[in-house]
C-alpha cells in the first residue's frame, strides 16, 4: 500500500489544526467586558486545583449543582491537580475577570504551602477576588486504638514517636509539628500521600499518630479502631464533644483547612454580587447542609472582606509560630 | 458465615432498576476504557450528580461498574494502537501487540474477555468468603513490604519483552530517572523542574506511555512507509481457537489468584500484579522465548490479574473503608454524600449495600463478557483501515487523552515530547516496557524507601526485622541468586564433560 506524499502531508496537517485548536481551548477566553450586565454568558467554570475524589473536590461538586441551577448556566468542576493547588490557581490569576473563571481556594496553600516553596510560587489571597467563604474543616489527632495512646499525657511518656502527616506543607503536617514542639514530645515526621495513606499508616501501627481531617477520620472513630486524642480547633467539635481541642490542653496549636470561592483579581462588584448571592442561596439548601453535616464540616459563609482578614490572619500566625519555633515545614525533622 | 445476606444481596441486584444502572456503568466503563486518558476516576467523578438522584446501593453499582468495566476496555486500545491506558495494562502490549501485528487481535482480545471474565470473577468469591479474612493483610503492608515489592518489580521489569537483559535494564534506568522528576516530597526542594511549576508533581503516567508507546511507533512506522508495503493487517479470525483457550487456562488461573492477592494492597497493587503474573508464566514455561513474539499466555496471564485485583481493590474500601486507588477514592465520596459511611461497619450496618455491590459484579462481568465478545469482530476491523488514515486518528485519540488527565495542554507537549523519545529509542533498539513500568514502580520504591528509613531512624536492617518485609527480602535475594547460581552449575558440569 503508498500513498502520495500530498495525502501524507494533508493528514498531518489535520492532526496539527485540530493539535491548535486544542491548546487554544485551553488558553481561556480574554478581552470580554467586565460590566455585571451581561453575566452569566455562558457556562461558569470551577476549578479544583486538586484530584477527583478529595474533600476539596466533593466540596465544589456539592456546590455546582445548585449554583448552577440558580444562575440557569452550566457550573463544570475542573479538576487541574499540581502542587497543592497552586498550578490551578496561578493560571486562574492570569484569566479573565469577567466571572466566568472561578477557584475552590484552600487556606492551607495561602498560609502554609506558602511557607514551603519559593517566593515566586507563593500565592497571595490578595491576587485575587474573595467571592464567599465555604467551610471548615478540623484536623484531629489519631491513634490506633489498641496503642493505649489516649491523651497528650501518654503521648508525652511514650518516648520517640513517628507521626504521619498527609504531606509536606499541609496542616497536618502544622499541626503535629507544632503540638510536638509545644509538648516537647519527641516525635519524627513521616509525610504520606494525602489523608487515606496516613491514616492506614496508623491502623496498620506502621507509625503511632497522625493529625488528619476529621472527615477522614470520623468512620473510623465510630467504629472504635482509633482513638481521637485532641482536635485542633478553635473549639470542640458537636460531633465529637468529648474530645478536647489542643488549646484545652494547654497547647495554642490551632490549625484548622478551610475553603473559599475566588476568581481573578478586579473583579466588577456587580460581578461578585451576583455570585455571592447565588452561592449563599446554594449554601440554604438541605442537599448541601447535610452534606456538611455528613462530612462534619463546619460552615464558614463569610463575605469577600471578612473572610480576608480571618485567612490573612491565620496567614501570619502561622508564620509567626513556626519562626518561633524554629519548626521547618520543607522538611522532615 | 451468614449466608442470608449474601442471598439477599442477589435480591438487590436483580432488581430492574438495578440491572438497567449495572448495565450503564459497564457499558460507560468499557467506553471510557477504550479512550486513553479520561480515566474511570474522573469519569466517575462527573457522574456524582447523577447518582444523586437513585438509591445509593444503585449509584454505587453504577460507579462500579465503571471502575471494573474500564479494565475490559483499556485492553483494546493496548492491543490493537499499542496504547495502553494504564500502568495495569502495560504488560499486555508485548504480547498482544505482537500478536495484532501477526493477525491475532482477535484471539488476543478474545482471550482478555476471557481472563478478565475468570480473573473478575474469582476475585469476587475471593471477595464474598474471605474478605475480612484478607482486609489485614493490607494493613500489615507498611512502607518497608512496599519498598521491597517496588525492587522485586523492578527487578521482573527486565525480564519483560523481547529485548537482552542490558537494553531492558537500560530502559529501566531511563524511567527510574524520569521518576525523580518533581518537588521532592519529603524536603520539598524542587529536583529537575527548572522552575516549570507543571513540572512539580512529576510527570503523569498517561503522557509517558501515550507517547513512548503510541506516539514512538508511529512515528516509527511513518519512516518505515515508503520501503515497506506490507498491506492491512489481515485478521485471519476472531475469537481464540481451542488449542489457545487451553493453552491459556493455566495462566489465567495463575493469573487470578497473584491478581486477587496483589489488588488488596493499596497503591501499586494493580500495576504489581499484571508485571508479576507475567512474569511468572514467562518463568514457568517450557519455551520463554515465545514471550514478546505473541504467546497467548502473555496477554491471559496480566489481563486475568489486573481484572482481578481491581476487584479485590474494593475489599480495602468495603472491609477498612480505605480506597486502594484514585477511582475509589471517588467511589468512596459518592458513599459520603449519599450519607453512607464506608468503613469497618458497613457490612454490619448496611448489609444491602455491601452485598448489594458485591453480586452486582457478578452480574457486571457477565454483561461485559457478553458484550466485548461480538464487539472485538467489530474492534479489530481497525486494523484493516490504512495507516494513513489510522495513525492520524490515533495521534488525535493520544492528543486528547492526555489533555483530559487535568486539563492542561503541558501533557500535550510532553505526549510530543516523549513520542519522540519512543521514536529514538525504537531506532537504538530500546523497548519502551521496562522505561514506563521503571517509572511507575520508581515513584513506589522511593517514596516507601524514605518512609522506611525514616521509620527505621536511618537503619536499613529494619527490612530484615518485620517479618512480612524479611520473607520478601529473602524471595528478593533468591529471585537474583538463583540464575547466577544456574549458571555457574551449568558451565560447571560443563566443564566436566569437557574433561
Amino acid at each position: 500500500m503508498t500513498t502520495s506524499p500530498t495525502r501524507r502531508l494533508r493528514a498531518l496537517a489535520g492532526v496539527a489544526v485540530l493539535a491548535l485548536g486544542l491548546s487554544a481551548c485551553g488558553g481561556g477566553n480574554l478581552g470580554s467586558d467586565d460590566s455585571g450586565e451581561n453575566f452569566p454568558d455562558g457556562a461558569i467554570n470551577l476549578t479544583v486545583g486538586q484530584d477527583p475524589g478529595g474533600s476539596t473536590d466533593l466540596i465544589a461538586r456539592a456546590l455546582a449543582n445548585p449554583v448552577s441551577d440558580d444562575l440557569g448556566v452550566e457550573v463544570p468542576v475542573l479538576n487541574r491537580p499540581g502542587a497543592n493547588g497552586a498550578l490551578a490557581a496561578k493560571e486562574l490569576a492570569s484569566k479573565s475577570a469577567n466571572g466566568q473563571e472561578l477557584m475552590v481556594m484552600n487556606l492551607s496553600l495561602v498560609a502554609i504551602t506558602s511557607l514551603t516553596v519559593p517566593e515566586d510560587d507563593a500565592i497571595n489571597l490578595e491576587d485575587y477576588t474573595v467571592i464567599t467563604g465555604i467551610s471548615e474543616d478540623d484536623y484531629v489527632l489519631v491513634s490506633n486504638a489498641d496503642s493505649g495512646l489516649n491523651t497528650i499525657d501518654d503521648l508525652k511518656g511514650a518516648g520517640a514517636l513517628n507521626y504521619a502527616t498527609t504531606g509536606t506543607g499541609t496542616g497536618s503536617q502544622l499541626s503535629s509539628a507544632l503540638l510536638f514542639q509545644l509538648a516537647e514530645i519527641d516525635g519524627t515526621a513521616v509525610p504520606f500521600d494525602g489523608g487515606s495513606p496516613a491514616l492506614t499508616a496508623v491502623l496498620g501501627n506502621q507509625v503511632d499518630v497522625a493529625s488528619i481531617q476529621l472527615g477522614e477520620a470520623m468512620p473510623q472513630i465510630e467504629a472504635g479502631t482509633i482513638t481521637p486524642i485532641v482536635t485542633f480547633a478553635a473549639d470542640r467539635n458537636e460531633f465529637l464533644d468529648d474530645v478536647p481541642t489542643a488549646v484545652e490542653e494547654g497547647y495554642d496549636v490551632e490549625v484548622a483547612q478551610a475553603r473559599a470561592i475566588v476568581g481573578p483579581k478586579d473583579m466588577s462588584q456587580d460581578v461578585v454580587d451576583q455570585l455571592r448571592e447565588a452561592f449563599t442561596k446554594a449554601f440554604e439548601t438541605d442537599a448541601y447542609t447535610s452534606f456538611n453535616e455528613q462530612n462534619l464540616l463546619r460552615p464558614q459563609e463569610l463575605d469577600g472582606d471578612e473572610l480576608t482578614e480571618v485567612w490573612n490572619q491565620s496567614v501570619e500566625t502561622y508564620r509567626q509560630l513556626t519562626e518561633e519555633y524554629g519548626i521547618d515545614l520543607g522538611s522532615t525533622e | 458465615m451468614d449466608f442470608a445476606p449474601v442471598i439477599d444481596g442477589f435480591g438487590v441486584v436483580l432488581q430492574p432498576e438495578n440491572l438497567l444502572f449495572c448495565l450503564i456503568g459497564v457499558t460507560v466503563g468499557m467506553l471510557i476504557g477504550v479512550l486513553p486518558g479520561l480515566g474511570p476516576a474522573a469519569t466517575v467523578a462527573i457522574l456524582l450528580p447523577i447518582t444523586l438522584t437513585v438509591e445509593p446501593v444503585t449509584a454505587i453499582i453504577m460507579l462500579a461498574g465503571i471502575f471494573y468495566g474500564a479494565q475490559y476496555g483499556g485492553t483494546i486500545t493496548s492491543v490493537l494502537l499499542r496504547l495502553p491506558g494504564e500502568a495495569s495494562s502495560v504488560v499486555t502490549v508485548f504480547d498482544g501487540y505482537a500478536m495484532a501485528r501477526q493477525g491475532r487481535a482477535g484471539a488476543a482480545l478474545g482471550i482478555a474477555a476471557i481472563g478478565s471474565f475468570v480473573g473478575g470473577t474469582i476475585a469476587i468469591i475471593g471477595l464474598t468468603f474471605f474478605a475480612p479474612l484478607v482486609a489485614s493483610f493490607a494493613l500489615d503492608f507498611g512502607p518497608p513490604e512496599y519498598t521491597i515489592l517496588a525492587l522485586l518489580g523492578i527487578l521482573l521489569v527486565a525480564s519483560v519483552g523481547s529485548g537482552t537483559l542490558v537494553k531492558a535494564l537500560i530502559a529501566a534506568g531511563i524511567g527510574l530517572l524520569l521518576a525523580t522528576i518533581g518537588r521532592d516530597g519529603f524536603t520539598g526542594s524542587e529536583r529537575f523542574t527548572f522552575d516549570v511549576l507543571q513540572l512539580s508533581d512529576g510527570i503523569d503516567f498517561v503522557p509517558i506511555a501515550m507517547g513512548v508507546f503510541g506516539l514512538g511507533e508511529i512515528l516509527y512506522n511513518l519512516e518505515d512507509r515508503n520501503n515497506n508495503t506490507k498491506a492491512p493487517t489481515k485478521v485471519t479470525k476472531v475469537l481464540p481457537s481451542k488449542a489457545e483457550i487451553k493453552q491459556s487456562s493455566g495462566a489465567i488461573g495463575r493469573g487470578s489468584v497473584i491478581g486477587f492477592f496483589l489488588g488488596i494492597l493499596p497503591g501499586g497493587g494493580a500495576v504489581l500484579s499484571s508485571l508479576a503474573a507475567y512474569a511468572y508464566e514467562k518463568k514457568c514455561s517450557k519455551n520463554p522465548e515465545r514471550f514478546g513474539q505473541g504467546a497467548i499466555e502473555g496477554v491471559a496471564a496480566p489481563e486475568s490479574a489486573n481484572n482481578a485485583a481491581a476487584t479485590s481493590s474494593f475489599i480495602p474500601l468495603l472491609t477498612l473503608g480505605i480506597p486502594a486507588n484514585a477511582t475509589i477514592a471517588v467511589i468512596y465520596g459518592a458513599l459520603l454524600i449519599q450519607g453512607v459511611t464506608p468503613g469497618p461497619q458497613l457490612v454490619e450496618d448496611n448489609p444491602d449495600i455491601f452485598w448489594g455491590v458485591v453480586n452486582s459484579m457478578y452480574i457486571g462481568n457477565v454483561f461485559l463478557l457478553i458484550m466485548s465478545i461480538p464487539l472485538i469482530g467489530i474492534f479489530v476491523k481497525i486494523l484493516q483501515v490504512r495507516a494513513a488514515i489510522l495513525a492520524p486518528i490515533t495521534v488525535l485519540i493520544t492528543l486528547i487523552g492526555a489533555y483530559t488527565i487535568a486539563n492542561s495542554v503541558f501533557d500535550i507537549f510532553l505526549v510530543c515530547l516523549f513520542g519522540a523519545i519512543g521514536y529514538l529509542m525504537k531506532k537504538v533498539g530500546l523497548e519502551p516496557g521496562p522505561l514506563v513500568l521503571a517509572f511507575v514502580l520508581g515513584v513506589l520504591l522511593e517514596t516507601a524507601l524514605r518512609r522506611s528509613l525514616i521509620l527505621f531512624g536511618g537503619d536499613p536492617t529494619g527490612f530484615i526485622g518485620r517479618p512480612i518485609s524479611g520473607t520478601l527480602v529473602a524471595i528478593l535475594v533468591a529471585v537474583i541468586a538463583f540464575p547466577l547460581i544456574a549458571k555457574l552449575w551449568k558451565s560447571k558440569t560443563k566443564q566436566k564433560e569437557l574433561v
